[in-house]
């Protein structure tokens, strides 16, 4: 008795022993991954970054800064987002809510899921073909599409898993008194869900901000504060990609600040979505 | 195996013994015996409800179908089943329901866990029209009308009858918002009806007292009695005409328990109560009449009195007292 118990006892340790320390060389690893970018990019993190356009060797002023991308990287990420959130989330509501008595429901999700796993440069071409070649010249939409077209199968598929977690006496409850099925979706299923929905859309936005593959089929890149997106369009990573091409010190300093800033603001959306919905009352709705 | 779930049952039957005619109720007095062997013998008040059909499959525990006491006869009926039966999938979880709720009194139904308490329940506001492959047979009436009948408009017969689930789950939203969410479903939007009504629906769920500072601060932080009555101060706010409850108590501690019984017992004269519940001393507390169920049939109907003290069937007794097989 005395020995097993001892012996169970040593199994549990080692087990909690192993889990801490794979905790540990994980968060080492994204230590150090910060660490290298942070290291190397920030003294070249200036406000010059964030006010000028990008300046060609040779020229008085270079490198420059990486303005237009930074600004066309969130205008485009917007427009995706406008398109591909919308279109996911309800993808994602009709996989959760509606598909179970429909033939459409295996296909809508095998497609998804294949989607999710074509290679991003696959989507520029799509994008190159579909919507640069009929337009005539590489273009801002064509990227937005791009970006959206990677965003909406993450977020169906992470609402669906979502809306499927919301226990079902929400919905019997709903349904008992007196309440449609849309309605009962709308007014208490989604709301359920919803910090965990967001959560899911705030990867599928992270993970567009750093593609660069589609884009550069899609929306070219530009050298200037671009307004129009039916005109070839400027994007921080494609920017990042150009610049670390370069032989020039200067530029590859520029490539490092880049990607820090392009951390940032990802980070600084996750922030302030999350504290907007703390403040109104869906983090502790989401905390349950 | 019954037996072990119920281990408090001859205690339940002494407390029936001794609590069941209620102060201020007298319940009718214990009638003879009438079993249902006959179908003619009790038609209902409007003469065209036979308490008893003789299409009722017999049961191997009491041949001769269900028995039926005549109490029931005399009283104005608000819904009723005709042989009704429910398959999920092929499964058949009811074998031809034949029974007749009493209007304005609690009814309680009881019988081992499985035995389709919770199904027959969710039958009579369609929920079980959520859940796939469930076929039906036979007739289930709501105030004279076939429930199961097209031009029954699914929605408004939920509207006429609140439920209240085992498991509490008031919505992720606000204590108001919860208490009002029929009305705002049939877009009632006048801020001052709404606060009437969930002041007056929290009243009668004895929970104003509890909440009435913090109406507008999330159901979910208020502890699992206080949820319970939560969800009931919202299926009476839509001043439903029957009240549904699946063993409403079953995850509540003793005095949440006594709350919401008090509350039950409360409500019955405005309300028709059908509760089901598994622990027969709320039954014998709450009810005025009760139904035994076992393996999909109804096998013992009648007031809860006789039904503890002086039930017909063998099978029922064993049951009650804890004796059971
Ligand atoms: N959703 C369902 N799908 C399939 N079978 C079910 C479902 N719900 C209940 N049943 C079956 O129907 C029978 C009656 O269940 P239920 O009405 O929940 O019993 P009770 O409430 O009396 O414990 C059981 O055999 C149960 O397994
Ligand atoms: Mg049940």
């Amino acid at each position: 008795m005395q020995i097993a118990s001892v012996y169970i006892r040593g199994k549990s340790h080692l087990m909690f022993g192993l889990c801490i320390l794979f905790t540990a060389v994980i968060l080492g690893l994204l230590g150090m991954v910060s660490g290298y970018l942070i290291s190397l990019g920030y003294k070249s993190v200036d406000l010059a970054l964030f006010t000028q356009l990008p300046v060609p060797a040779g020229a008085a002023g270079f490198p420059g800064g990486l303005q237009n991308g930074i600004v066309g990287s969130i205008i485009m990420i917007a427009m995706a987002s406008l398109i591909g959130i919308p279109i996911g989330m309800l993808a994602g509501i009709y996989l959760a809510e509606y598909s179970s008595r429909s033939w459409l429901a295996g296909p809508v999700r095998f497609i998804a899921d294949v989607q999710t796993g074509v290679p991003s440069i696959v989507v520029g071409i799509l994008g190159y073909e579909l919507l640069v070649v009929p337009l005539g010249s590489y273009n801002g939409w064509a990227g937005a599409a791009a970006l959206a077209f990677i965003m909406i199968p993450l977020v169906a598929r992470t609402t669906e898993e979502m809306l499927l977690l919301v226990p079902r006496g929400y919905r019997e409850a709903s349904v008992a008194l007196g309440a449609t099925k849309a309605r009962t979706i709308l007014r208490v299923v989604v709301p359920a869900a919803f910090g965990s929905v967001i959560t899911g859309i705030m990867l599928a936005i992270a993970r567009v901000a750093g593609e660069t593959a589609p884009l550069l089929f899609t929306a070219l890149g530009s050298r200037f504060l671009e307004s129009n997106p039916s005109r070839p369009f400027p994007s921080l990573t494609v920017q990042i990609y150009h610049a670390a091409m370069e032989p020039y010190k200067e530029e590859s300093r520029k490539a490092w600040a880049g990607i820090l800033v392009l951390l940032a603001l990802i980070f600084v959306l996750n922030v302030t979505v999350r504290l907007t919905m703390r403040a109104s009352g869906y983090g502790a709705r989401a905390a349950r | 195996m019954v037996k072990t779930e119920h281990p408090t049952a001859e205690r339940g039957h002494a407390r029936a013994n001794r609590e069941a005619p209620q102060p201020g109720t007298s319940l009718p007095p214990i009638q003879p015996v009438l079993r249902s062997l006959n179908p003619d013998i009790a038609p209902g008040r409007n003469g065209q409800n036979p308490v008893h059909l003789p299409t009722t499959t017999p049961t191997e525990q009491s041949p001769q179908g269900p028995a039926i006491h005549a109490e029931l006869a005399a009283e104005q009926h608000v819904l009723s089943t005709e042989d009704f039966k429910l398959h999920y999938g092929k499964h058949r979880a009811l074998h031809g329901i034949t029974m007749q709720i009493p209007a304005g009194k609690v009814t309680a139904l009881i019988g081992p866990s499985g035995c389709g308490k919770s199904t027959l329940l969710r039958s009579f506001n369609r929920l079980n029209d959520l859940i796939e492959n469930v076929r039906v047979e036979g007739r289930i009436r709501f105030q004279g009308q076939d429930i199961h009948d097209r031009k029954v408009d699914v929605i408004r017969l939920r509207k006429k009858m609140g439920m209240v689930f085992q498991k509490s789950n008031p919505f992720p939203m606000s204590i108001l918002e919860n208490v009002v969410y029929a009305l705002r479903i049939g877009g009632e939007r006048r801020r001052r009806v709404l606060d009437e009504v969930c002041e007056k629906s929290l009243r009668s769920a004895a929970l104003w007292d509890e909440v009435k500072d913090r109406l507008h601060t999330s159901a979910l932080g208020m502890s699992g009695g206080q949820q319970q009555r939560l969800c009931i101060a919202r299926a009476i706010a839509a001043e439903p005409e029957v009240l549904l409850m699946d063993e409403p108590c079953s995850a509540l501690d003793p005095i949440a328990t006594g709350k919401v019984e008090e509350l039950i017992y409360a409500l019955r004269g405005k309300y028709t109560v059908v509760i089901v519940t598994h622990n027969m001393q709320q039954a014998a507390r709450v009810s005025d009449y009760t139904a035994f169920m076992y393996m999909g049939r109804l096998v013992e109907y009648g007031p809860t009195n006789s039904i503890f003290v002086n039930p017909h069937l063998k099978e029922t007794e064993s049951y009650v007292t804890g004796r059971f097989g």
